[in-house]
């Protein structure tokens, strides 16, 4: 018998491939393209709006929380990269991964010679809410230049990083929702949970007091931790970080490793589990 | 009368059928209406802080529980005014042929699709409405009792109108489907522009006086803002019956060019061919 | 050792039993009835290396849940199975790259793209070496002549040009295995017979296994020597394409052509299968047949008589449908 390689192929090579196949298959229907970009922004666009009215008649959301005008267009800046990261390589293998199982057609991702959770979710990218991304960039740069602060080296160099552990929260969370359709049978319920959990994040954690806060507050940071998503980077810029503060971007560190590592262990649970269609 | 009773015979066939295609996915069906509630949870929160940092007893004229009040009452407008996949099933079936089926049988599409929507709201609201009077219950605080008798017959009123308008602007639409092929892009600019201008993002009240009422001008307001306005005694007297009377009236424009467009439409296709 | 080691394998499926009715679907809320539903039981196999195995079996026999238990796809209640030595559901990296699965009607290539960037992927992921690459894809595509279709969308393509770029896929890195599921299925009869022509082609070339399963006689007379029929989850058979018929065709067809032209009845032999001037068939129990020639021979003057086994296919629906009545029969 013939000798086999047992190791595994060049994930990088293999995640070229997929953009490239994507990008080739967006540009192939253009007009949807444009159309998914234009709506994107559009959407971007209304809540930007909404905010700067709301600034028209407070000077602060939440009282000495430091979230004035620029500071918290800055985490909506936030919010909009993450986002956008979120729409172009997360969502669509997330929606593709749940038909996938609920058809039974995910036999063929579990032939591949490759690792099945790498497979569904990085084959599909949509380039188009990348456009997304660029909002949220310039929509950072206006703010950031206005200020009264300026964020140090540190705060700079680590943004990017709490982006894409925030990011990574995000991907977790997804796999886990998609990968309960194995046992949990139809799902547009699961997709519309996700819709309604990650809203969450989109706000600062300052507002989650109170006695209906706080629940809140706590199950999104240390059950399920989306509050950390934005927050943390966000603080970093927006605010300068105080002495105790710190400890929040260590958490942040360790709830990804966690977030990632369950969500792993729920993904190899539901392959055991994965039925396959009858003929 | 046999039409008539054999269209009910059906009409209760197919609500009983959707009511039994809910039920079937029960852990879909439990989590799913109670969830429709979780954005509240966020507005409540963020207008507390707004409020707080603003120092001000009303903003635009809400209070702060009138603002969270005005979330939860929209709610209910927008659940009725909303039209699902209507425009997009109207040019699916436009596209691939299925609509010959209309132009065939003695079965008028629009009244059809009327009667099928009624049934698919009323379904919804059976279904929902034990998770809806548990929010309601537990947001009671947010609300200054009930409105009385008058206000309340003014705001079924608008609800109903309101449905009726989301239905027959979403069929316009959906009629584009016999002169262009892609509606879709259409459709997106709709759903944004409907969820920014009327009332169900945040209440019109806010806008600067120089927008308002150009968006008052549109038809959107009917469908969300309005209703809920009316319930909370935002709008009131004469300027409640002069709205009314307005909704009524995009009311019966929508329901004219649903059927001219209809018409025309049909003449179109069968010219070309289906 | 035989590549292929198939020792009581199971698999039980838990459905849900919904009950008609608005009530029940309110009932359904809090209580749901489930019930255990075999697909697999308890099947032995041996299989060894360069065979082409045939499986046959009406629908709902088990067969495709086999393949999908070979391939790692789902896991099995009890029982176990090794394929090259190899415990399918564990689905090592190293097993995955030798072996392949093809599916009828099912596609794995990207929908929107040309085949080619299918295929090309297929290259990282597998990671076949380019020079082999290049070499294995021109000789499938010449085989399956397919040449000027890899450029075109793959949703552009016919269901029989689909069905042998499926193939291409799952051959272009050189398993050693190959699992064909209802390959023709729904296919027009040329394409059928191209993709049969193919399949035997390609085997005596590269001598690899193949388990196919197939509902068309076609498929399985003109390809394997080798048949396994299943039903209801259990091998009910296991062997040549012409022992079935020794075994379960229990009768023969004897046609008479007879001088002149009054046709007698020659019902009490047998059943009258077709009966026209001067023909007439008759279906015989196999140990009534010699009787029968001697009488009627001794009878009538018969110009011309032929003693021939009943179709193939007719025997195999027999075995189906009797399985299926065993199936129905209270447990």
């Amino acid at each position: 018998m013939r000798r086999s390689k047992s190791t595994h192929p060049s994930y990088l090579a293999v995640l070229a491939t997929f953009a490239r196949n994507s990008l080739v298959r967006d540009m192939t229907f253009r007009g949807n393209f444009l159309i998914e970009c234009v709506t994107s922004l559009a959407w971007m666009t209304m809540n930007l709006y909404f905010y700067m009215l709301i600034f028209q008649f407070t000077q602060e959301i939440g009282s000495d929380t430091g979230w004035s005008k620029f500071p918290f267009l800055v985490f909506l800046a936030t919010t909009m990269l993450v986002n956008s990261l979120v729409q172009t390589f997360i969502m669509p293998n997330a929606a593709e991964f749940s038909e996938l199982i609920r058809m039974g057609n995910l036999d063929f991702a579990l032939l591949k010679p490759i690792d099945t959770q790498f497979l569904i979710s990085f084959q599909k990218i949509q380039w188009s809410s990348l456009s997304n991304f660029f909002f949220g960039a310039a929509l950072l740069a206006y703010s950031l230049a206005r200020l009264n602060h300026v964020p140090g080296v540190i705060e700079v160099v680590l943004y990017p990083v709490y982006i894409v552990t925030g990011v990574a929260i995000m991907y977790s969370l997804m796999i886990c929702l998609a990968a309960t359709s194995v046992w949990m049978g139809r799902n547009q319920t699961l997709y519309d949970f996700w819709f309604y959990i990650t809203t969450f994040s989109r706000y600062p954690i300052e507002i989650y007091k109170g006695g209906l806060g706080r629940p809140f507050m706590i199950g999104f940071t240390f059950v399920v931790p989306i509050l950390i998503v934005a927050n943390v980077p966000a603080r970093f810029l927006a605010k300068p970080l105080q002495k105790g503060e710190w400890y929040l971007a260590g958490y942040a560190a360790i709830a990804t490793i966690a977030s990632l590592y369950v969500s792993r262990q729920i993904f190899r649970k539901a392959l055991v589990g994965y039925r396959s269609a009858s003929s | 009368m046999i039409a008539i009773a054999s269209s009910a015979g059906l009409w209760w066939t197919i609500l009983r059928t959707s009511l039994e295609e809910r039920l079937a996915y029960r852990a879909d069906f439990a989590l799913g209406t109670l969830m429709r509630f979780l954005p509240i949870v966020t507005q409540i929160l963020l207008w507390k802080a707004i409020f707080e940092a603003a120092g001000e007893k009303e903003i635009a004229g809400f209070q702060y529980k009138d603002m969270v009040a005005y979330y939860l009452i929209v709610m209910i407008s927008r659940a009725l005014s909303s039209m699902p996949t209507l425009a997009s099933s109207i040019t699916l079936q436009i596209r691939n042929g299925d609509i010959k089926k209309f132009l065939i049988q003695p079965v008028d599409m629009i009244g059809f699709l009327l009667l099928m929507r009624v049934a698919w709201k009323l379904v919804y609201y059976i279904v929902a409405i034990g998770p809806f009077a548990l929010v309601f219950y537990l947001c009671r605080g947010f609300f200054d009792g009930w409105p009385d008798a008058a206000t309340m017959l003014a705001f079924i009123t608008s609800l109903a109108m309101a449905f009726l308008l989301g239905f027959f602007l979403e069929v316009t639409i959906g009629m584009i489907g016999f002169w262009f092929l892609e509606v879709s892009s259409l459709l997106f600019i709709y759903m944004v522009l409907n969820f920014l201008l009327s009332g169900h993002m945040f209440p019109l009240a806010l806008l600067p006086d120089s927008i308002e009422p150009w968006v008052r001008a549109l038809p959107l307001q009917f469908l969300a803002g309005f209703p809920t306005e009316v319930f909370l005694g935002n709008v009131t007297g004469e300027a409640m019956l002069r709205g009314l009377w307005t909704q009524f009236m995009w009311v019966v424009f929508f329901l004219a060019t649903s059927r001219i467009a209809y018409h025309y439409g049909v003449k179109r296709y069968s010219a070309f061919g289906g | 050792m035989a590549i292929i080691e198939i020792e009581q394998l199971t698999k039980n499926y838990r459905v849900y039993r919904k009950k008609e009715g608005l009530l029940a679907s309110v009932r359904g809320l809090v209580h749901r009835q489930y019930q255990s539903v075999p697909a697999v039981r308890g099947v032995d196999l041996q299989v060894e290396q360069g065979q082409f195995v045939a499986f046959l079996g009406p629908n709902g026999a088990g067969k495709t849940t086999t393949l999908k238990l070979l391939s790692g796809v789902i896991h099995p209640t009890t029982g176990t199975a090794r394929v090259m030595g190899y415990v399918p559901w564990k689905r090592s990296i190293a097993y995955r790259r030798r072996f392949a699965l093809v599916m009828g009607q099912k596609n794995q290539l990207w929908w929107d793209l040309p085949a080619q960037e299918s295929f090309r992927l297929h290259q990282k992921i597998y990671q076949i070496d380019h020079r082999q690459f290049q070499k294995t894809l021109n000789e499938l595509t010449d085989l399956l002549e397919l040449g000027p279709l890899l450029g075109q969308p793959v949703r552009e393509l016919s269901l029989g040009e689909r069905m042998r770029m499926e193939l291409v896929a799952a051959l272009l890195h050189s398993p050693e295995v190959l699992f064909l599921d209802e390959p023709t299925i729904g296919l027009d009869v040329v394409a059928q017979h191209n993709i049969q022509e193919f399949l035997r082609h390609y085997q005596q070339l590269r001598k690899i296994t193949i388990l196919l399963t197939s509902h068309y006689m076609k498929d399985v007379a003109a390809l394997c020597k080798r048949v396994v029929i299943i039903a209801n989850g259990q091998i009910m058979y296991d062997g040549s394409l012409s022992d079935i018929i020794n075994r379960f065709g229990g009768h023969k067809v004897v046609t008479f052509q007879l001088n002149g032209d009054r046709m007698p009845d020659l019902s009490q032999f047998g059943q009258v299968l077709e009966s026209i001037v001067p023909r007439v068939k008759l279906r015989i129990d196999r140990q009534n047949v010699t009787t029968t020639l001697s009488h009627v021979l001794a009878k009538y003057t018969v110009e011309d008589v032929a003693v021939e086994d009943p179709p193939l296919e007719q025997v195999i629906a027999d075995i189906f449908s009797t399985a299926s009545e065993n199936s129905r029969e209270p447990a």
